[in-house]
């Protein structure tokens, strides 16, 4: 599925990892979509892996030919909405040290 | 030619809309009440909304639903929002982040 001429292809937006470095990733280290994300911090970026999660996992599952499992291993973190501080009550109580 | 539709089936003629002023790295553009900065931005022919931070390509619009924050700007010096989902106002000073 994955095309030899693909490898510059961005996957992940955020960070600018392209699809080639993830292949030779999980070639070199023959390692999960979890150890992908920590060495290339594909899917760690501002978006919270919303746009690349799952590319990385088909990606990956499909060069390790695992079975393909709906259950992620690239963790969500929060926050996952954007929360500023004044949310937080920052701007209410300012005076406290 | 304008990227605008005229008249649209749900939301109208664009004549009945209020044209405002906004202002882009401190370049005013018109835009018109109800749009978001995206699509004023848009319509104005600016694509390109931010710098990534590493690289410094440009960087606009991508899912303008709010999801993939490649849109983010700053907005009145004080607030980082996302201008797909941020309707403008009058004299809305806008700054591409980098």
């Amino acid at each position: 599925m994955v095309v030899k001429s693909d490898d510059n292809k961005i996957i992940c937006r955020c960070e600018e990892v392209s699809l080639g470095t993830i292949k030779d990733i999980v070639h070199h280290f023959h390692c999960s979509s979890r150890e992908v994300k920590l060495r290339t911090r594909a899917g760690m970026g501002y978006c919270g892996g919303r746009i690349c999660r799952t590319i990385i996992e088909k990606v990956v599952q499909d060069i390790n030919n695992e079975k393909v499992s709906n259950e992620s291993q690239l963790s969500y973190r929060p926050p996952i909405r954007p929360v500023t501080f004044g949310q937080l009550g920052g701007s209410e109580n300012d005076d406290e040290s | 030619m304008t990227m605008r539709v005229e008249c649209h089936p749900v939301l109208g003629n664009l004549e009945n809309q209020r044209r405002i002023t906004i202002y882009y790295d401190d370049q005013a553009y018109q835009a018109y009440e109800g749009d978001t900065i995206a699509s004023a931005m848009m319509a104005e022919g600016v694509k390109t909304l931010r710098y990534h931070e590493v690289s410094g390509k440009g960087r606009g619009v991508y899912c303008n639903i709010g999801h993939c924050f490649e849109c983010r700007v700053c907005v009145n010096e004080e607030k980082i929002v996302r201008a797909c989902l941020t309707p403008v106002s009058e004299g809305m000073r806008i700054h591409s982040l980098s």
